[in-house]
């Protein structure tokens, strides 16, 4: 695999500032070495040897088709599955040689379904990311108050705050999850599909989190999106994955194109550049064949193509 | 203007709290109430005939309750002083350690009940379920039947039966790790399978009265039971308990699920099988005094998250209360309602209990999740 057109850099110390994007762009919060992630039931990894480099203080979104892997390298990258070859370095170290409440302190995941006992109210689930910043004996701090208040400020679910979880509806629920995962205080956020089952409304809300996350807090946020058009508005940088491998990565303008959506997505479609970002209007399915006319698959997973266009 | 917002949300969160508070000291009160109601009509009535003044006279006889060597008898085993009179031998030998049991009982199958839901993400679950209690009740009946020489130690072995049922159960469950799902069913087949050893093991005892205990105590039951009981299942009961409240705030994650709780930095198996070594102890003090007593695992962590919320500290606190409260109540009429015949408590709670649980069972949507 090639290096990127992404600004590549160690990162030297482990605290992320209060630096702008601008100045920490030029450096990586996340690190994928060769990664090979698979599940322990399956005798083919699902990614297969891929390399990755997640720019601090950034949105990047995974896209792709069903399948293509993009939750399994999420949880590759957090170390939910463990590796089979490869590495993931977090302001460059190794995930795997942090002990468990200092990773979660530092890198936080929120996954594509969630449940939560009915019979709990919004603040005291809000209240659960703050575990891994408790001791074993150590009960409520101030700071964890602060922090509980601040991530349902921010989620935007104060009005919601006294209510029992199970009274929600899907779109409250996963506010109150983001609001958790706020909580939890992290570097980088990792979050699986966090607007897919929600309204348009509930999935602008998400959206605009994810901003006000990175703006305010130069939190780094990796995102897996099924809607392209919300990938090429909100995110900085779009991973497109297809059978396991990358097949495109940049900025949205130059990654979401005719030609990608015929590779990686199997459709044809046209992309109208708009005032929010290159816009897909999808037009119908491509038959496999067609979409794979123009690389065979063992090219594919050997090189990046060159910018479509 | 914003601290005034902030002081608002302040007194909203104070007054939720207070809410939440309030119905917590409710279940308290009323499961109180209940014990001490309990309590007047067990001490007052049974096969030996008290007047209630003679009964309660005992109960607050300082002679007794100031008396060193008294308690010494009462907890250390010692012998009982000689001054005892009737009346004081059977209300504070037979008829308030039988209350004192009970509560101790009650306290530890709600609590161990809880926390096995919680681990397990599963309303159904209970320590019947999941396989401990036919593991710590068949190492009880052995003991029973061929060893009653270290009856002390039954709370102990019968922890290592009911974990050894457990780990069984964990390894029958493993598949690249454990789901609710899966334990639940290990633990109904690893239940059936010890069940059915415990029922062969009649066959093989010859002494009837034996066989007459060895029945009560699988229907589970407080007859007999006196300061002897107290004095083991005490210490058990404290250490299980405490340690319950020291992981209140894992309950909360581990209730999250495993993903979730990974994600906020939980070793999920580790804790999942610590938090449960737990509950087997508080399991197995229970079913080492009281044998077999069913429903209270199941029903009074549901009744009391009804009424307070799914937070651990305050579910534990109020099955704390409860579960007394309903063993106790139930003994009652276990002894009382059919005088002087005295059923095995295990029965009326069977009774309450089943009928509650249809009743959940038509009236809840989910009924199963927590």
């Amino acid at each position: 695999m090639q290096d990127n057109e992404m600004p590549h850099k160690r990162a030297s110390c482990g605290e992320s500032t209060g630096a702008g994007p601008d100045a920490t762009a030029s450096r990586t919060a996340l690190d994928a070495d060769e990664l090979v992630v698979g599940y322990p039931t399956a005798d083919e990894p699902v990614i297969d040897g891929q390399t990755l480099a997640v720019p601090e203080g950034e949105v990047t979104a995974l896209i792709g088709p069903n399948g293509s892997g993009k939750s399994t390298l999420l949880k590759g990258l957090s170390n939910r599955l463990e590796p089979e070859d490869g590495r993931v370095l977090l302001d460059g170290r190794r995930v795997d040689s942090f002990e468990s409440k200092e990773l979660a302190r530092k890198l936080g995941r929120l996954s594509q379904q969630n449940t939560a006992p009915d019979t709990i109210s919004v603040e005291e689930l809000v209240e659960r990311g703050r575990y891994p910043h408790q001791g074993f004996f150590e009960s409520r701090t101030e700071s964890d108050e602060r922090a509980v208040n601040e991530a349902i400020a921010m989620a935007g679910v104060e009005h919601l705050r006294d209510r029992e979880v199970g009274t929600l509806s899907g779109g409250q629920t996963q506010l109150v999850w983001i609001a958790m995962a706020i909580a939890q205080d992290t570097d980088v956020l990792l979050l699986d599909e966090p607007t897919t089952f929600l309204d348009p409304h509930h999935q602008l809300k998400v959206m605009q989190i994810v901003e006000t996350l990175r703006d305010d807090s130069q939190m780094t946020v990796v995102l897996v999106l099924h809607d392209i058009a919300q990938a090429a508005r909100y995110a900085d940088n779009v991973v497109a994955l297809k059978d396991g491998s990358m097949e495109a990565r940049g900025p949205p303008e130059e990654v979401i194109t005719k030609q990608l959506l015929a590779d990686v997505f199997d459709i044809k479609a046209t992309v109208i550049e708009t005032e929010y970002g290159p816009q897909v209007v999808p037009i119908e399915p491509l038959d496999d064949d067609e979409s794979q006319s123009s690389l065979s698959r063992s090219e594919r997973t050997e090189s990046r193509p060159d910018s479509p266009d | 203007m914003a601290e005034l917002f902030d002081r608002l949300a302040d007194r909203q969160a104070a007054a939720s709290r207070w809410y939440t508070d309030s119905t917590l000291a409710g279940v308290a009160l009323g499961s109180i109430a209940v014990l001490v109601g309990a309590t007047l009509l067990q001490v007052s009535f049974g096969a030996f005939p008290l007047t209630l003044g003679e009964a309660w006279g005992a109960v607050f006889d300082p002679r007794i309750l100031f008396s060193l060597e008294a308690w010494r008898g009462f907890l250390l085993g010692a012998d009982n002083p000689e001054w005892f009179t009737q009346q004081q031998h059977i209300v504070w030998n037979i008829r308030l350690p039988r209350i004192l049991v009970g509560v101790l009982v009650g306290a530890n199958l709600a609590v161990s009940g809880a926390i096995f839901q919680i681990i397990t993400r599963n309303e159904l679950a209970s320590p019947y379920i999941l396989g401990v209690s036919d593991g710590a009740g068949l190492v009880v009946l052995v003991v029973l039947t061929a060893f009653s020489e270290v009856l002390p130690l039954v709370p102990v072995l019968a922890a290592i039966g009911g974990g050894a049922a457990f780990l069984l159960v964990y390894v029958i469950a493993w598949k690249n790790g454990t789901s609710p799902v899966r334990l639940v069913l290990a633990g109904v087949i690893v239940g059936t399978v010890f069940g059915s050893v415990q029922r062969a093991l009649f066959f093989f005892i010859d002494d009837l009265s034996t066989v007459m205990s060895a029945q009560a105590w699988l229907s589970g039951s407080l007859l007999n039971t006196d300061w002897a009981e107290v004095r083991i299942a005490l210490p058990f009961t404290v250490l299980a308990l405490a340690l319950a409240f020291v992981v209140t705030k894992e309950l909360d994650v581990l209730a999250l699920g495993e993903e979730t709780a990974d994600s906020l930095g939980m070793p999920v198996e580790k804790m999942r099988f610590a938090v449960a070594g737990i509950a087997v102890l508080s399991t197995a003090a229970a079913i080492a005094v009281a044998g077999l007593i069913g429903f209270v695992g199941l029903i009074v962590p549901h009744m009391v998250r009804n009424v307070v919320g799914g937070d651990s500290r305050r579910l534990l606190l109020g099955c704390l209360f409860l579960g007394p409260a309903l063993l106790v109540g139930a003994d009652v009429g276990a002894r009382l309602a059919l005088n002087p015949i005295q059923l095995p408590v295990g029965i009326i709670t069977g009774l309450v209990g089943g009928p509650y649980f249809l009743y959940l069972m038509r009236t809840t949507e989910n009924l199963g999740e927590v």
